[in-house]
């Protein structure tokens, strides 16, 4: 591993909610649902799988998982996972209590930056949104944000993989509609990377996919495409969205035994497919809200719930695939805000590596905004902020400064000052305001949200540098239809 | 014994509500009288509760089911009776979803409100809509879809009913979290309803 990645990452784990005795109990009472209840495959190949694994398969196709099969895989998941960007971007470095925050979601809906109006995503605002999101420094990750509902979908895949890797840097993560769509991602992300082997070993885009429906019930299409995954040693992240009341038990202590459970049997399915496969811990966590039964992502019962997977996956030693910033809230308000500030950072101090939905979404997971995107890289960055804590040392402590200036003094023109005022010391948020009244006023007296309207607008008017060579993209487009999708 | 009844189906105790239903039937009480005064007006204040957000979606269902448990005694002797459901109902989540608590929802809370109801299950492709509206005659035809992949195939159902010349012979009402009422005007659907309780007023208004 190159020495770029060991750069100051930003470190969770300075929450535990769970004790290590509660962790223990949640995990054994995983492995006792696993060993007694199992779960349900739909299909005789993955049934076969497990099956090869050491799992008990029974008649109806339940699969019970005896632990040394638990503990067999686990051995050679591994507890690092290095996901690559392109261009001088450094690789997130998952594991251990690593921290990283990046965008998330399928989402149906996107609020139209002019008028604000909920309206259908296209391929353009894919586009478009990963432009933004390359311009965003702490969002650090593309996880693909939104449906382009203007596209055929037996071309879906391939072409909103391809907006992205176009228009941002960053590490592309997406789903796949089955696994063909899933090998052609990956082909053309190999033509990208430079052959196959550089992209297995420097994976510029990774997988997520929903391979179970909760509670403990294998997604037939879905595992086909976790197979296909796999077998190509491209990295999958195991999502399961278990939800408290509904798909889980009520309670967060039942659903978090559940969720453990659900994402013990994804691993042995990926380590019996391939041994060693990048994969990431997935659960999704929420609770009901019970009124509506709805996924109520800014609830905190969720973030606790997510809070918590973090541990449950660090004890494992798994990198995690870590769940924030989502918000019921329908647009960019102040439940939005205080539902997403509160989420991101208690995620981000438990120590999620691989924090999505840490940036743009509204209605849960339903739509997007232009504008959140920029909030959301704000609050994000308090969060990151929050993360590297206070440095102490002689400089930091600045006796000999306090000396200086003395009693009633003041530090303004302080060589120290000057020294410190723009490092790291500080975070310094483009969407908050902190004028006095009448200079807001004298500019307009305009919210966060306008503010941060007109910084998305700025950035979407940069003239556009497309992220892949021209040559790569004639090859792309000899192989792939793309004008089918407009691109 | 009427007013026990309704209680126990307000309170959601199935067990009592079968007891007492059996009592009630045994004391020779018209199966038709413990609907329309015991169960039918709980359902309603159930469905009212949850309206004004004083009962959540388990505190409803599990009235629901407390209702099932007096239908069961009371179907076969209202039939009898000649007695007609309030109308019927086919319902089912569309191909390639396997999401089924919401319509599991719709389709408890429309038995309970007296509909007969013929659910086709999951990941039901439009053939087995199409021959299902064919073979049971329903008023409606309820579709649920929890992902937004998968709730385009809405319209490809609805095209099968055009097809099959039997669109006209039943209303197609539609349901699921992605799914809104300006979708479902777009693809020719007769309503859509966003939750279970308000699902069952349009079944009502429908049938």
């Amino acid at each position: 591993m190159g020495e770029d990645v060991d750069r100051a990452p930003y470190l969770g784990g300075k929450i535990r909610l769970l004790s290590e005795e509660q962790i223990g109990t949640i995990d054994r009472t995983a492995r006792s649902v696993l060993a007694k209840t199992g779960i349900r495959v739909g299909d005789e190949r993955s049934a076969e799988i497990l099956a090869d694994a050491g799992a008990n398969v029974t008649k109806d196709r339940r699969v019970m998982f005896p632990e040394r099969v638990i503990d067999g895989a686990l051995e050679t998941t591994p507890s690092r996972v290095l996901l690559h960007g392109r261009g001088g971007i450094p690789p997130l470095d998952l594991g251990g209590r690593r921290v990283y925050l990046g965008t998330g979601g399928a989402a149906i809906r996107v609020l139209d930056l002019e008028d604000g109006r909920a309206r259908d995503p296209g391929l353009a605002d894919l586009a478009d949104i990963a432009w933004l999101v390359e311009h965003l420094d702490n969002i650090h990750f593309f996880l693909r944000p939104v449906v382009a509902r203007d596209v055929p979908s037996e071309i879906l895949d391939v072409c909103k993989f391809y907006a992205c890797l176009a228009n941002t840097r960053k590490h592309v993560m997406g789903s796949a509609n089955s696994p063909e769509t899933a090998r052609d991602v990956i082909e053309l992300a190999a033509l990208i990377a430079g052959g196959m082997e550089a992209l297995v070993e420097k994976p510029i885009i990774s997988f997520v996919t929903s391979w179970m429906v909760s509670p403990l019930a294998l997604d037939l299409a879905a595992c086909n495409v976790l197979t296909a995954v796999v077998e190509r040693g491209i990295p999958v992240a195991l999502s399961s969205a278990p939800i408290a009341g509904s798909t889980a038990p009520a309670t967060l202590a039942g659903l978090l035994a559940q969720a453990h459970a659900e994402q013990l049997s994804g691993i042995v399915l990926a380590q019996t497919v391939r041994k060693g496969a990048p994969v990431l811990y997935g659960p999704v966590p929420a609770v009901a809200d019970f009124h509506t039964m709805g996924y109520a992502g800014g609830a905190i019962e969720s973030a606790l719930l997510n809070a918590a997977c973090v541990q449950l996956a660090h004890s494992i030693g798994v990198p995690v695939y870590s769940d924030a910033g989502l918000t019921d809230s329908k647009l960019p308000d102040v439940q939005a805000g205080y539902e997403k500030g509160m989420n991101i950072l208690l995620i981000a101090l438990a120590g999620g590596n691989y924090i999505h939905h840490s940036a743009g979404m509204l209605e849960s997971m339903l739509a997007v905004a232009y504008e959140q995107y920029v909030i959301d890289n704000d609050i994000n960055g308090m969060a990151l902020r929050a993360l590297r804590g206070i440095a102490v040392s002689p400089e930091t402590l600045a006796e000999e400064v306090i000396a200086a200036v003395g009693p009633g003094g003041n530090f303004l023109t302080q060589s120290h000052t000057l020294r410190h005022i723009r490092t790291d010391e500080y975070f310094v948020p483009t969407t908050a305001d902190r004028q006095g009244r009448s200079a807001w006023e004298d500019v307009g007296s305009f919210d966060a949200r306008e503010r941060a309207r007109e910084i998305a607008k700025g950035i979407l008017a940069r003239p556009r540098t497309r992220f892949i060579p021209s040559a790569v993209d004639r090859q792309i487009r000899d192989r792939f239809d793309l004008k089918r999708c407009g691109v | 014994m009427i007013d026990a009844i309704k209680q126990a189906v307000l309170e959601g105790d199935r067990d009592k509500v079968v007891e007492l239903t059996a009592a009630a039937l045994g004391a020779g009480t018209q199966p038709k009288e413990i609907l329309d005064r015991a169960l039918t007006p709980a359902m309603d204040i159930v469905g009212e509760e949850y309206e004004r957000g004083d009962r959540y979606v388990p505190e409803m269902l599990i009235s629901a089911e407390a209702m099932k448990g007096a239908m069961a005694q009371l179907k076969p002797l209202l039939a009898d009776a000649g007695v007609e459901p309030r109308g019927r109902v086919v319902i089912g989540t569309v191909e390639g979803d396997l999401h089924d608590i919401g319509k599991d929802l719709v389709a408890m809370m429309l038995e309970g409100a007296g509909f007969e109801v013929t659910d086709l299950g999951v990941e039901v492709t439009a053939d087995a809509f199409v021959e299902a509206v064919r073979d049971r005659g329903p008023n409606i035809l309820a579709m649920s879809a929890l992902l937004t992949t998968t709730m385009t195939y809405m319209p490809t159902v609805v095209d099968a009913l055009n097809g099959a010349g039997l669109r006209d012979r039943v209303k197609v009402i539609v349901g699921g979290a992605p799914v809104t009422q300006e979708f479902a005007d777009r693809i020719g659907a007769d309503g859509y309803a966003p939750d279970a309780a308000s699902a069952v007023k349009l079944a009502a208004a429908l049938a």
